[in-house]
């Protein structure tokens, strides 16, 4: 058995050095190419072990074949020793051992270094937007967001585990077996080296084609889902309207067009696999037929100095197939990496998002020493137009209406009060300390806070309101705020788990339950978002007295509203202008 | 497992002929795998036989390499029908599902409808029967495959070799498959799950901590919260971890399986061969076949790997299946009397499911055609209750409904949904164009009939502003104000004109002018209807309206219960 020509690394090294090259080239046109690389560079040193180790499991096979090679000329030849053959079916059952050993070491670490990536960087974005300022402007879409960090970040798992070690195999072990060939018979090498390219080729075209399709379909899945749940949010609607089989209809044609489309896809994708698949089979039966007449002495041509022998002819036979096996392995992982693309380019997007940090840690902290009294001096934040606030000093115990047309910074402003977002100019001063990263948190402990869109948190009603607390410690705040009624109505007070935005209370209500969590929280300093919007007159006046019963027990109100009835009860009003207007 | 039992009958049932012929092409697709390289390895060492004895003229080279020629080009073209047919019929499969899953949705509890989230319904439709084709293609028609093929590799290689041969090799390879197989079942169904829980906490949590940021910040909850996704995010690589290795190591155990055979017919085949039980070229054959043979097993490994999250979404999905809830089909069809009453509530008692005290206890109401009732109280007094108990929404305790003289429980869904119009206290509007939200409930409306109903219902001047019916509205109706969606969901419901209306707090969130235009607007669009409204407020003209206090009636009810007790 000959063994493996000397100088073979030589040109693969070349070789590899140039499609890197190349491709190189073509990644620093693409951004999201780049940042993909960018991403797996941190462990690119561990990476390239493991690439290493996975290319040896295809090149121990070799030495297999030459093995069984020789087991069977030897049955063919002559009689060979019981104990020679004992011996050969052991080196057999070694290597395959060490090559089964080997590559499960290998997945097992290309495995490791992609879940430990995707972990990293799930845990960067979640530490990164959990300290944005809430109100950012260029606050990423939190179902966009929680999809790609659930869902998308899993993509890249597969470039690291098979496309990536599948591009190091095509890169050696084709050529490897490609210089085995050639050394026993031109003619097999020849074989091998017509059939092996053409698989590339028909791999381009056949994938251009499938990008279109792979589009198209992508498109209609986005389409499909976002109907899909609008539809369903509206289920009561649709129902109470008689509407059900419509919508059922409607679904069906759009899920009967998913079908067709995911169908094109696929019909492209079996194509280029069956495509490979006969040329790689072609391959090996023309090796097969060649190698056969070539044994019966039908052919004369072919080989170098003398024919070949049978040892050489199953070799070859056995080598034909791992030949094309690596690029067959490519050509599954293929779209592997259009998904990590995909994948890469909406977290640089997210990346290259302009960050406003939240002040402080958001952690529970002991409240800010001294009167609740709040200054600000040349307040100014710019989010794309810059917004002037005029100077605010708020005595303990005062009430101040923020007014002014939408946009005009209202709730910016509230933001700014509230320790939740840090100004682009000008200074907060609260307790008679300057309100900036040290004293944000400290500073927030004796805030409560009343949000004018209402998320119920996932989890009981209590959770929502104050983990923990007994009924009967909730049970003032919630008469207070007239939510006592709300809560016996449910089905299970307080432990009910209400829909995410509030599904099983009314709009007024909710509102009546964040202000009963603001009461229980027994604030110094209550803020509060357009606390009356869309409720009715009298909802409205039953809030608008419980604010007031707050403030006559000395809590400082900041509230910013449309509604000027509210407006005109607070001992303080600051009428913003319209944006631009203060310049 | 009967779950995921459950839903392949369900799947099978929907594609029968297309997943028969699919499995059939796979089994097709594997013997000729085998049939190639087993006749590939015979042809070689067959010719290298007849060339050393010098028989190369004699021997029958054109049949052989004929037939590798046709196994190889055969196996591609059946490869490639085979996964064209099991697909298209999985897809179909799963979109029929998909439509009956739908309609469960549709059809459950209303109850439970409210209060199911969008995104967890959501789940069920995408991700949950996403997770379910894995149960065809890579678990179900694998297993068959598998099947048929060692079974008959097993008959084929006694015939062409010997039957000890190929039981030894066939019997080993086999054995330690279903070794491997059963473990990976048994490990992986666990990590899976687990992976599948902390997806959804991460998402939920994430969600939760994005939306309500500024609150938990105020709360001092915000930093446990971030600390919460981070612990979802550390058990998900924990669950993806444990699945990994259980993948592995499945993987080496069938990698080593199909070593140790391969080395058995290689033995074997060359000790028999050297005793001259059989020729070089039939162990050659029958070490080929092995060779060959890992290609039977590998695809089940991925599908058992998916196994736990399969077994987690068919439960799922069968609950959800099995509980198509309460979908009226009365054995008499009601004949609407219009003469009688439109709507006569009479001694009736709901109490809130696990609530101690009723909510409505005894309660009468008649209301005749035509009629127009404001049924007020303080909140909570039960005025959305009666409304739903009026439509069929929820059951009462005691005591009857009757529509039109018929009792509500004859009337069938669809002539009730006709019937009866309810404006829940909540309304949601879809992405959709305006004249499209109005037409949801009314397809065949006119254009007339949209701009009377927009008219009626004060929207006129917001729709023009917005660019007119064909405007369109953003997710969930964004883009109009919450008293603007409000009055285009009462818009909607007036289109399909009702003969009972039931609208529950129809002006909340307008202005006294507005809501007063409204009422009249509403009455002047149906003036033959029948309305009940719950309302905190009065409509304006009085004189209209008969007004119904809750308070009174049901202290009414009490005292009389009361002083029957005392009897």
């Amino acid at each position: 058995m000959p063994g493996t020509p000397p100088g073979m690394g030589r040109p693969n090294q070349r070789n590899g050095a140039a499609m890197t090259g190349t491709a190189r080239a073509s990644q620093q046109t693409d951004p999201a190419a780049r940042h993909l690389r960018e991403i797996t560079a941190s462990g690119a040193a561990e990476l390239r072990r493991a690439q290493a180790m996975w290319l040896l499991p295809p090149l121990l096979w070799i030495g297999q074949a030459a093995v069984v090679a020789a087991v069977f000329a030897a049955l063919l030849q002559d009689m060979p020793a019981l104990i020679w053959l004992f011996a050969m079916a052991g080196f057999f059952l070694l290597i395959g051992l060490a090559r089964v050993a080997l590559e499960s070491r290998a997945t097992e670490r290309l495995a490791g270094i992609a879940r430990r990536l995707v972990r990293q960087m799930r845990d960067d974005l979640i530490t990164r937007e959990a300290a944005r300022a809430p109100h950012d402007p260029a606050r990423p879409d939190s179902a966009a967001l929680a999809v790609l960090m659930a869902e998308k970040l899993d993509h890249l798992v597969p470039h690291v585990t098979r496309y990536r070690p599948a591009m190091v195999r095509v890169m050696v072990v084709p050529l490897t077996i490609l210089a085995l060939a050639f050394w026993h018979s031109w003619a097999v090498g020849l074989v091998l080296l017509v059939s092996g390219p053409l698989i590339p080729v028909f791999q381009v075209l056949v994938g251009l084609a499938a990008r279109d399709a792979s589009a198209r379909q992508m498109a209609e899945l986005g389409t499909l889902n976002t109907a899909l749940l609008d539809r369903l949010r509206a289920l009561v609607d649709i129902r109470l309207l008689g509407a059900t089989d419509r919508m059922v209809a409607g679904f069906h044609d759009r899920a009967e067009a998913l079908r067709a489309s995911t169908m094109a896809v696929l019909r492209v994708a079996f194509l280029s696999s069956a495509v490979l698949e006969l040329f790689a089979a072609l391959g090996v039966a023309m090796v097969a037929v060649y190698v056969g007449f070539s044994l019966l002495e039908l052919i004369n041509f072919g080989y170098w100095r003398t024919p070949l022998t049978v040892g050489e002819g199953i070799f070859l036979l056995l080598l034909a197939p791992a030949f094309f096996e690596p690029m067959r392995e490519l050509a599954a992982a293929w779209h592997d990496k259009a998904a990590a693309l995909a994948v890469a380019d909406e977290h640089r997007a997210l990346q290259a998002r302009p960050l406003r940090a939240f002040p402080g840690s958001g952690g529970a902290v002991a409240r800010l020493a001294g009167a609740a009294t709040v200054r600000t001096v040349g307040l100014m934040v710019d989010h794309g137009t810059p917004l002037r606030f005029a100077d605010i000093t708020l005595a303990p115990g005062a009430s101040l209406a923020i007014t002014g047309p939408s946009g005009s910074g209202k709730t910016t402003l509230l933001a700014l009060l509230a320790g939740l977002s840090a100004p682009d100019a000008g200074q907060i001063e609260v307790a008679g300390q300057r309100l900036d990263d040290a004293t944000a948190d400290a500073w927030r402990a004796r805030l409560a806070w009343v949000p004018q869109g209402v998320h119920f948190l996932s989890g009981s009603l209590r959770h929502n309101l104050a983990p923990g607390a007994s009924a009967a410690m909730l049970a003032d705040a919630l008469s207070r705020a007239r939510a006592g009624e709300v809560v016996a109505r449910l089905p299970r007070g307080l432990d009910t788990r209400l829909g995410e935005l509030g599904a099983g209370v009314s709009g007024g209500e909710a509102r009546r339950l964040m202000l009963a969590r603001a009461i229980h929280a027994a604030p110094d300093v209550l803020i509060a978002d357009e606390p009356t919007a869309d409720l009715d007159p009298e909802t409205a006046q039953d809030v608008t007295e419980q604010l007031l019963a707050l403030s006559a027990r000395g809590v400082t109100l900041i509230v910013a509203t449309h509604d000027m009835r509210l407006a005109a009860r607070m001992d303080q009003r600051l009428e913003l202008a319209a944006p631009g207007g203060a310049l | 497992m009967r779950h995921l039992f459950a839903i392949l009958i369900l799947l099978w049932r929907a594609e029968r002929t297309a997943l028969l012929r699919g499995a059939a092409l796979s089994i097709i697709v594997l013997v000729m795998g085998l049939a190639l390289l087993g006749l590939s390895g015979w042809f070689i060492s067959a010719a290298g036989l007849a060339g050393l004895l010098g028989l190369g003229a004699t021997f029958d080279i054109f049949r052989p390499s004929a037939g590798v020629r046709f196994l190889a080009i055969g196996r591609t073209a059946a490869r490639y029908g085979e996964r064209l047919l099991t697909h298209d019929a999985t897809l179909r499969a799963l979109a029929a599902l998909r439509i009956r899953l739908m309609q469960a949705l549709a059809g459950q509890g209303w109850e439970r409808l409210g209060r199911l989230r969008g995104s967890e319904m959501l789940n069920r439709l995408g991700a949950d029967v996403d997770a379910l084709d894995g149960a065809v293609l890579r678990l179900a028609i694998p297993a068959v495959a598998a099947g048929v093929t060692l079974s008959l590799a097993l008959v084929v290689m006694a015939l062409l070799s010997t039957p000890l041969l190929a039981l030894a090799s066939i019997g080993s390879f086999t054995m330690g498959g279903i070794l491997a197989l059963i473990w990976v079942t048994a490990r992986a169904r666990k990590p899976s799950r687990r992976a599948g829980r902390a997806v959804q906490a991460l998402r939920v949590r994430m969600i939760d901590l994005l939306r309500a940021k500024a609150d938990l910040a105020v709360m001092g909850r915000l930093a446990a919260a971030r600390d919460g996704v981070l612990a979802a995010s550390a058990r998900l690589y924990a669950a993806r971890a444990a699945s990994d290795t259980v993948e592995h190591r499945a993987s080496a155990g069938l990698g080593a399986t199909s070593t140790i055979a391969a080395t058995i017919a290689l033995l074997m085949g060359a000790v028999m061969a050297r005793a001259g039980l059989i020729s070089a070229p039939q162990a050659a054959l029958g070490f080929f076949v092995m060779l060959a043979m890992a290609e039977t097993l590998a695809p089940l490994r991925r599908g058992l790997t998916e196994l736990g999250a399969m077994l987690d979404a068919a439960s799922r999905v069968d609950h959800l299946l099995q509980d198509v809830a309460e979908v009226r089909h009365p054995t008499q069809v009601a004949q609407p009397d219009p003469m009688a009453p439109a709507l006569e509530l009479s001694n009736l008692c709901y109490r809130y499911p696990g609530a101690a005290a009723p909510v409505i206890d005894g309660l009468d109401l008649r209301l005749q055609p035509g009629d127009a009732v404001a049924l007020t109280g303080r909140s909570g007094s039960g005025k959305s209750t009666v409304l739903h108990l009026a439509a069929g929404l929820i059951t009462p305790e005691g005591g009857g409904v009757r529509l039109a003289g018929q009792p509500l429980t004859s009337w069938p869904e669809t002539a009730l949904r006709d019937h009866v119009g309810l404006l829940p206290q909540r309304s949601t509007l879809m992405r959709t164009t305006i004249a499209e939200a109005l037409r949801l409930g009314a397809p065949d409306a006119p254009e007339a009939d949209l701009r009377a109903v927009l008219e009626a219902v004060q929207l006129t001047t917001a729709i023009t502003a917005r660019g007119g019916l064909c405007a369109q509205l953003g997710e969930a109706g964004a883009g109009l104000s919450g008293g603007e969606s409000r009055r285009l969901a009462l818009a909607r419901l007036l289109l399909r004109r009702p003969s009972l209306l039931l609208l529950d707090e129809p002006t909340e969130g307008l202005d006294e002018a507005t809501a007063a235009k409204v009422w009249a607007g509403l009455r002047g669009f149906l003036p033959r209807a029948t309305i009940l409204a719950a309302t905190h407020r009065l409509p304006p003209a009085s004189s209209l309206w008969r007004i119904v206090t809750m308070e009174e009636k049901v202290a009414e009810a009490k005292h009389q219960f009361d002083s029957h007790q005392r009897i």
